[in-house]
């Protein structure tokens, strides 16, 4: 492996991430609410490490998959040990793992928290907690790549292992411009959500803090009651509808910007998202409606919310939906699974992946009357080659296995069997709240140490599609090659 | 500038790659998704999996958009098509590759009827190459420039005791001539006048053409004195075809080998001058038998590198003084320098140096791709609208990796030193490596306009 440049992106990524805290650090000055000194040690620390990686000399300049895969793993890594140091020494968070769990949640755009009163928290702390979202869900490898010049080759490389979904294509010729693109379509829907919101009535900072929450679809809140504090229907649906938006694949909004609307509206992955956000919304609101609502459209409000909410695997809450009817629970925690579209800031498997399970099926089925027959699997009228289906079966069992295996391993708390499954699932998808011990009106402060330290590895497995992590754990091919 | 290359085999692959260099937009199509896949992973363009003959494809990329497609797909005929599509939705410029001698003939009534602007075929320019070799007496030729006034020459000083171990300032009678690059065990050097030679180096030199032949006299004196008369071909392909026809029209007494019966009788029919022997060429009494040794080149142009390689060795122990060999594949350059050959010429080489020039166009005169394609030597005639006009070499601060060969000005040709200055309408020639193109691009292009250029131009006159 080349080493060289391996260090060398990793040394920009931080960069980045030091010129990330710089608002966070203007709030604290601000504010002088003594997270100043936290944020100041950790800019001038990452920004220097960053700075001696990002300027040492190095001969190769080939990143191959192995670059990538290291390159995204360890930068991953970094950016959220380096990311909790403010949380840690402004004391926002007893401990340095707490630290680490927070900020990994709000890189991987969970959500999921450890601190109880989230109200209590410095300005400063809030807003880094949020930005994180927005960095982690559009990618910061993604963001490091527009930046740099002299990434081309292996750039798609990386690309590849930090963009979600199992096919991972360009939208540009060039990477650089890609990922500029990508960027260009957040940064619109950002401020238009921004816009929205301090229309709705919210604060400059909050409208902030929400926008980043629901377009990186990560889930930290300025309230502790999350959304659920502004009774404002205008702010509940502005945020629920831009959940959804965040939801969908971002290169169909390129297609849109290009006037291709007739190609964005037959795109399979999207028809099967918007179907099933609608069925579930609308079993949801009439489970709701028949027991513990009476308000009809508040119902609906609330279902509509959640379900965006839930499936987009952002992870704000209305209402506490852990009192809900265990037939809506039901359904939110198979939301949990299915997640986002590939492409989005969404986590969870992804529903083109189980779009072509279903479609995979679909040919067994077939094949069962004629065995014979030959039938591609098709998406959106290209033939899917069979390595894509390969690793779209791996991915599925390797998604299942670890979901099991863990739900076991965190019985070992002592939790009930719910709340083990839904805190596995909600932070492997990425989603943040779960259900019982860890539901929307509690956090995942419950948990020993060690366990935080295990739930901060299944959410970057979840981030990073849990190849990439895993292949970290696989050091016989690490090994260096002259 | 935008491009579309159809077709990723061993010409689209390398075309892509020196055009990612050049900085341009490119789009590669092919319909085998595992091709598509390498070439994602190594090179920075978009791939489209679809056939290019798709007009629906061709619509949804906006190819009127595209300044240029190029197509290098298997088969003429897709070519040819393809590219009379995109040029009727509105390609600016086209370029197919056509390979059949059939269709050569008819190629002018094919370009202007099928709106295609370039035709390229690489079989063809290979043929040329070698031929060029042939008839002309160096040791090897890389490319005419100014008009034939400047020359570069590579050799392999393996035989010159006398460079082996010298500096580069202390060689003698290198006067008007520049060693521009030396490739050293398949890497390419930009030497300084300390440089050491070592034996087993290639050597690039540039110069005017009196004084490369000087030098080639004093190289190989014993070679340079004999004409080419008899020359033997190894395989029937369309090189072989293509050179023996070139070679017979020369005078020059042509024995062309191939192992397909039903070839070379094709072959004894359009080649009347050529003497066509069924047999297999890798056989060394049939060689024999039509004494190899009385020849005085030879020319590998099988399908195979390997035979090639070979036989050409073969040849040059037996005797040959001249022994020549086609390559397609990249995997052998790092050791060809080593082999005791004269050339090695690779037709995709040859064929990206044509479509580069191609597009580049204008003021580039001439483009040679070196072996390897690690480096490069392009003519340019400078506009009197560059930043560069008036100042000297010193002032330009190039970067290593690029030299600035010969300054042809009034006919007269000079080798250019730290004072020498670039002046308007100066034709040079200039070296570059491979990674220093977009650096020699933006020295040597006209900027283009703009409100942000112009108002920064106007910055700097104020001050």
């Amino acid at each position: 492996m080349n080493y060289g440049i391996v260090l060398k992106v990793l040394g920009s990524i931080l960069m980045v991430e030091s010129i990330f805290m710089l608002p966070s650090l203007v709030i604290s000055i601000y504010t002088k609410q003594g997270d100043l000194y936290g944020f100041l040690t950790t800019i001038v620390v990452t920004l220097a490490l960053g700075l001696i990686l990002a300027l040492k000399k190095n001969k190769g300049k080939s990143i191959n998959a192995k670059e990538g895969l290291a390159i995204v793993s360890i930068g991953w890594l970094l950016v959220s040990l380096f990311g909790a140091l403010p949380l840690y020494i402004s004391g926002s968070t007893r401990t340095y793992i707490d630290a680490v769990f927070e900020i990994v949640s709000g890189f991987t755009t969970t959500g999921a928290t450890v601190i109880p009163n989230v109200e209590g928290l410095p300005m400063g702390i809030l807003f880094w907690r949020s930005i994180t979202h927005w960095i982690g869900g559009m990618g910061i490898l993604v963001f490091t790549l527009a930046l740099l010049p002299a990434l081309g080759i292996g750039g798609f490389q990386i690309f590849k292992a930090e963009s979600p979904g199992p096919i991972a294509g360009k939208i540009a010729p060039r990477i650089k411009d890609t990922a500029k693109i990508l960027y260009g379509t957040y940064l619109t829907i950002t401020i238009m959500q921004v816009v929205l919101l301090k229309i709705g009535g919210m604060s400059i900072f909050e409208s902030l803090v929400y926008t980043f929450g629901s377009v990186g679809t990560g889930g930290f809140a300025t309230k502790n009651a999350s959304v659920g504090a502004y009774t404002s229907t205008y702010i509940h649906m502005v945020i629920g509808i831009f959940m959804v938006l965040s939801g969908v694949n971002f290169s169909i909004y390129y297609s849109l910007f290009k006037g291709r609307i007739k190609e964005m509206l037959q795109d399979e992955e999207l028809r099967l998202y918007l179907i099933i956000i609608l069925l579930a919304v609308v079993s949801i609101g009439i489970n709701l409606y028949r027991t513990t609502y009476s308000n009809g459209s508040l119902a609906f409000r609330d279902s509509f919310f959640q379900v965006g909410s839930i499936m987009t695997t952002t992870g704000y809450s209305t209402a506490n939906f852990d009192l809900w009817p265990t037939f809506s629970k039901g359904i939110l925690l198979l939301l949990m699974f299915i997640g986002g579209s590939a492409g989005s800031t969404a986590g969870g498997m992804k529903v083109v992946r189980i779009l072509i399970t279903l479609k995979l099926i679909k040919r067994e089925v077939l094949k069962i009357f004629h065995p014979r027959a030959m039938r591609p699997v098709k998406l959106n009228g290209r033939i899917l080659p069979n390595e894509t289906i390969a690793g779209i079966y791996s991915f599925t069992g390797l998604y299942i296995i670890i979901f099991a295996i863990s739900t076991i391993l965190v019985t070992v708390e002592g939790v009930d069997l719910v709340s083990a499954m839904s805190s596995v699932a909600a932070t492997l998808g990425n989603i943040g709240p779960g259900l019982g011990f860890v539901g929307p009106t509690s956090t995942f402060n419950g948990y020993s140490q060690i366990t935080k330290v295990f739930f901060s590895l299944l959410m970057l497995l979840g981030r990073l599609e849990l190849f990439t992590i895993i292949a970290l754990l696989a050091p016989k091919n690490w090994r260096r090659e002259v | 500038m935008k491009v579309i290359i159809v077709g990723a085999g061993k010409l689209g692959y390398k075309l892509a790659e020196s055009m990612v260099m050049e900085n341009l937009d490119v789009t590669v199509i092919d319909i085998n998704p595992k091709v598509l896949n390498s070439v994602n992973e190594q090179l920075d363009v978009l791939t489209v999996l679809a056939n290019g003959i798709d007009i629906g494809v061709l619509k949804e990329l906006g190819i009127g958009h595209y300044n240029l497609l190029v197509a290098s797909t298997d088969r003429d005929e897709t070519n040819t098509l393809i590219c009379s599509l995109a040029k009727k939705l509105g390609c600016e410029k086209t370029i197919a590759r056509i390979r059949n001698p059939e269709y050569m003939k008819q190629l002018d009534f094919i370009k202007t009827e099928m709106g295609i602007d370039y035709i390229i075929n690489p079989d063809l320019a290979t043929a040329q190459s070698i031929e060029k070799y042939l008839l002309k007496n160096y040791n090897f030729y890389s490319g005419d420039f100014a008009g034939g006034k400047v020359q570069m020459v590579d050799f392999n000083i393996e035989h010159m005791e006398e460079f082996a171990g010298k500096k580069i300032k202390d060689l003698k009678g290198f006067k008007g001539l520049l060693i521009t690059a030396i490739s050293r065990e398949g890497t390419i050097i930009v030497p300084n006048g300390f440089t050491e030679l070592l034996a087993n180096d290639t050597i690039y030199v540039i110069g005017k053409t009196t004084d490369i032949e000087k030098l080639n006299q004093r190289v190989s004196p014993d070679i340079t004195k004999k004409e080419i008369e008899r020359v033997m071909i190894l395989g029937g392909s369309n090189i072989g075809y293509y050179l023996a026809e070139k070679l017979a029209k020369a005078n020059i007494s042509v024995t062309l080998v191939e192992k397909d019966k039903a070839k070379c009788q094709e072959l004894s029919e359009v080649l009347g001058d050529v003497l066509i022997i069924h047999g297999d060429g890798t056989d060394i009494h049939l060689l024999e038998e039509e004494r190899i040794s009385s020849m005085d080149a030879f020319i590998g142009a099988t399908g195979f590198d390997e035979e090639n390689l070979l036989m050409a060795l073969m040849a040059k122990q037996l005797g040959v003084p001249k022994a020549v060999s086609k390559i397609s594949r990249e995997n052998y350059t790092k050791i060809i320098d080593r082999l005791d050959i004269d050339a090695a010429l690779n037709p995709i080489y040859i064929t990206v140096s044509h479509i580069l020039k191609f597009i580049r166009g204008g003021k580039i005169v001439a483009v040679s791709l070196l072996i390897g394609g690690d480096g490069e030597v392009t003519e340019i005639i400078l506009d009197k609208s560059l930043p560069i006009i008036g100042k000297t070499l010193e002032e330009l601060k190039l970067p290593q990796g690029i030299i600035i060969g010969v300054i042809v000005r009034d006919g007269k040709v000079t080798i250019p030193n730290g004072k020498s200055v670039l002046q308007a309408n100066d034709r040079i020639v200039v070296f570059s490596l491979t990674d220093h193109m977009p650096t020699l691009k933006q020295f040597f292009k006209y900027q283009k306009g703009g409100v942000l250029s112009e108002l920064w131009n106007r910055a700097k006159g104020l001050r």
